[in-house]
């Protein structure tokens, strides 16, 4: 009877479920992995397959990510780690099978060959996530609360927010701030030049400590402005920026301010009417 | 007028300067301030026109002594008017920045007084930025034709990048359309920066200050002016050669005035040309294509059916099929349908084992175009047997089939049934029938 093996979510506990297959032989057909903010319903779970748990060890996963590295090399293990990132479902399978092919060492150089059939959907997955976190750097939106902490509230697909982090540590290293991962009730905070990380039962409650400012609504009629009316393209608009981040937009979630006329609208207008005039006469 | 007003109004004026993008500038948060630059760049949103918006995008003031004709803000346009203060413009783009909505900031001007008071304004905010405030982020300022070489070379120790909008792609249309300008204003100060910035970058030590770390860029307007092309790309080429430019923007030219000198103000903005443009400027970039070789003096315009890598490739039957296994890579990219990214695993791949099509599909390449133009032994032979004529239908798109409308000739093949209805009908209606 094969087996589902239950694990913790992190990258560790998949390395350390990988040595366990190894050292045992199991007969493994799929993994579970056991996220907070999922419920029970949630988890697709396999009739047949015996649930079998697996505790993380960090001796093992520090003895599997050297093992990878040294039959690979480093930047796979760090391929790997962003694939996994991806929470798709069977990545796991996915990274088993090219490791089982990468320690079989049936192919010279197959740690090297990107273009094996294994590897290659990793790379097209690592790419997305990489392309994910690249979008968020931007996407992240602060709003200042009335103690001076900025607060950032954002949900992506993929688990991106400590890849993030260094970036907006860099960026603002003076200030206070935090950035909450909605979706998956989890936060980093940094004060101080210090960064933590904290789970957040309940991160709904977050947005109300920071609600938008007079910035906020002038960073959105900024926006609408930008838009040349000629060239509107809503394929286009939904292509670069999917609806599943406009919740956390500010520019793209509030509604509309009245604004006086604007110089490329009455330069239109009046062009139409001295058309007209042109015309008449 | 309120800050908000003066925002609106300005960001207005400056929204058909397509410069958009952040990249090129690596720059570390400043002591005891903030702001990164990141290599290559960051796009925070994009507008309802698809376009990106990475950076405060704002003129300083709208209230402009030229009067060129394809401009929203000219002389003789009757539209609001705003000019920031210093304070005002340095204020919200910190408290944007603060907030993660932009990577910096677009400061370009109308020419107010003289062009050197213009410009002195325009650095006196970027000046005030970097040295009062510890600003580490992205600045993009305009450098103002007539401008003299002491403010140009200022400017360009505060700013990431500096530009000169070409807009016309010819002098005699640009003294036309733009009586105040000429190219030799603005080609002045692009020489100027370029030259200063090769000297800069001469002397290596990584105590010297930074001069325009991300370099020089310009437009062109497309479709103002009659121009082809490859009139458009030509310059384009030598901006890239001579002036070491980063980027050329092209925007598609969109009515705002009434001019005689101009195309109708119904007209379209001509986006596929655009696009195409576009296209033949990343195959010089990114693809190494000489501009000569996209196109020549007997076809001037680029296809609208077909992007301009399939055209060099019809164009050239000689170097196809190519042996993916072997190939150089410089003519694996030229090969219609795979790009940089799948090209360099190609090259990287065929190392350890034989590239297959199910590879190729795996890693993006695509194969609808790519199978007329590659050698692989998957691919059926007689694909190899076609012409280049025969190629070409193949692959142009074929225009969308409407939706048949089931009662679209319902009159015309079946007359109303006017006689036996109207008997029904009250006679007040059969009158109006009639």
């Amino acid at each position: 009877m094969s087996i589902a093996i239950h694990y913790d979510s992190t990258f560790d506990g998949f390395l350390s479920a990988v040595f366990e297959i190894y050292r045992q032989h199991l007969d493994v057909s799929s993994f579970v992995a056991e996220r907070s903010y999922e419920t029970e319903g949630e988890i697709a779970t396999d009739l047949f397959a015996q649930p079998f748990n697996i505790e993380t060890s960090e001796d093992s996963a520090r003895r599997l990510k050297r093992a990878i590295s040294k039959a690979a090399c480093s930047d796979v293990l760090s391929l790997l780690e962003t694939c996994f990132r991806s929470e798709t479902v069977g990545i796991e399978m996915g990274i088993l099978a090219y490791l089982r092919k990468l320690f079989a060492g049936i192919e010279p150089n197959y740690g090297r060959n990107p273009s094996s059939l294994e590897m290659i959907p990793l790379i097209t997955i690592a790419r997305s996530v990489r392309r994910e976190m690249d979008n968020m750097l931007g996407m992240v939106r602060f709003n200042k609360a009335p103690d001076g902490m900025y607060i950032a509230e954002i949900e992506p697909k993929y688990d991106i927010l400590e890849m993030i982090v260094g970036h907006f540590r860099g960026r603002y290293p003076n200030g206070t701030w935090a950035i909450v991962d909605v979706k998956r009730g989890f936060g980093v905070y940094y004060e101080n030049r210090r960064t933590h990380f904290v789970t957040i039962p309940d991160p709904s409650s977050i947005a109300a400590h920071a609600p938008p400012d007079q910035f906020t609504q002038m960073w959105k009629s900024y926006y609408d402005t930008m838009a040349i009316k000629e060239r509107i393209n809503p394929r286009l608009l939904r292509r670069c920026l999917p609806v599943r981040y406009w919740k956390h937009l500010p520019e793209r979630s509030l509604g509309t301010f009245s604004s006086k006329p604007l110089p490329s609208t009455v330069a239109k207008e009046n062009a139409f009417a001295s058309l007209r005039l042109d015309v008449r006469r | 007028m309120n800050i908000r007003e003066k925002l609106n109004i300005l960001g207005d004026a400056a929204k058909y300067d397509v410069s958009c993008s952040s990249s090129g500038s690596k720059r570390n948060s400043p002591q005891g301030g903030m702001g990164c630059g990141h290599s290559s760049g960051i796009c925070h949103t994009w507008s309802a026109d698809g376009r990106c918006i990475s950076l405060l995008k704002v003129l300083f003031s709208n209230a402009c002594k030229y009067d060129c004709a394809y401009c929203v803000n000219r002389r003789s346009n009757d539209i609001p008017r705003a000019t920031f203060t210093p304070k005002e413009l340095i204020n919200l783009t910190l408290e944007f920045y603060r907030r993660n909505y932009i990577e910096g900031l677009f400061l370009s001007s109308a020419v107010i007084g003289t062009p050197d008071y213009t410009m002195e304004l325009l650095i006196k905010v970027a000046k005030e930025l970097r040295l009062v405030h510890h600003f580490g982020g992205y600045i993009h300022l305009k450098a103002i034709p007539g401008a003299s070489s002491r403010l140009l070379f200022e400017a360009g120790l505060y700013a990431d990048r500096s530009s000169v909008n070409i807009e016309i792609p010819s002098d005699k249309q640009l003294q036309y359309l733009a009586p105040e300008k000429n190219y030799d204003s603005i080609y002045r100060p692009m020489n100027f920066l370029a030259e200063r910035k090769l000297e800069y970058k001469a002397d290596k030590s990584k105590f010297s200050p930074k001069f325009l770390p991300a370099g020089q860029s310009t437009q062109m307007i497309v479709g103002a002016s009659g121009e082809t092309d490859l009139q458009i790309l030509t310059l384009s080429a030598g901006f890239y050669k001579q002036q070491q430019m980063k980027r050329v923007y092209f925007s598609g030219y969109v009515p705002i005035n009434a001019d005689k000198r101009l195309p109708v103000i119904t007209t379209k903005p001509p986006l596929l040309r655009e696009h195409r443009l576009y296209q033949a400027d990343w195959l010089m970039r990114f693809y190494k294509f000489e501009y000569n070789e996209i196109l020549d003096e007997k076809n001037p315009f680029l296809d609208p059916d077909l992007d301009p890598k399939v055209m060099w490739a019809l164009r050239h039957p000689e170097c196809f099929p190519v042996d993916l296994q072997t190939a150089d890579y410089e003519m694996i990219l030229r090969v219609p349908g795979i790009g940089v990214r799948s090209a360099q695993l190609i090259v990287s791949g065929r190392r350890y084992s034989k590239i297959r099509l199910e590879h190729l599909k795996k890693m993006g390449v695509v194969l609808k175009r790519a199978k007329y133009f590659i050698y692989n032994s998957d691919v059926p032979p007689e694909l190899h047997r076609l012409y280049p004529e025969m190629i070409r239908p193949l692959l142009v798109a074929k225009p969308k089939s409407d939706q048949l409308d089931l009662f679209d000739s319902m009159p015309a093949a079946l007359p109303a049934p006017v006689t036996t209805q109207s008997k029904a009908l009250p006679q007040s209606t059969v009158a109006q029938l009639q």
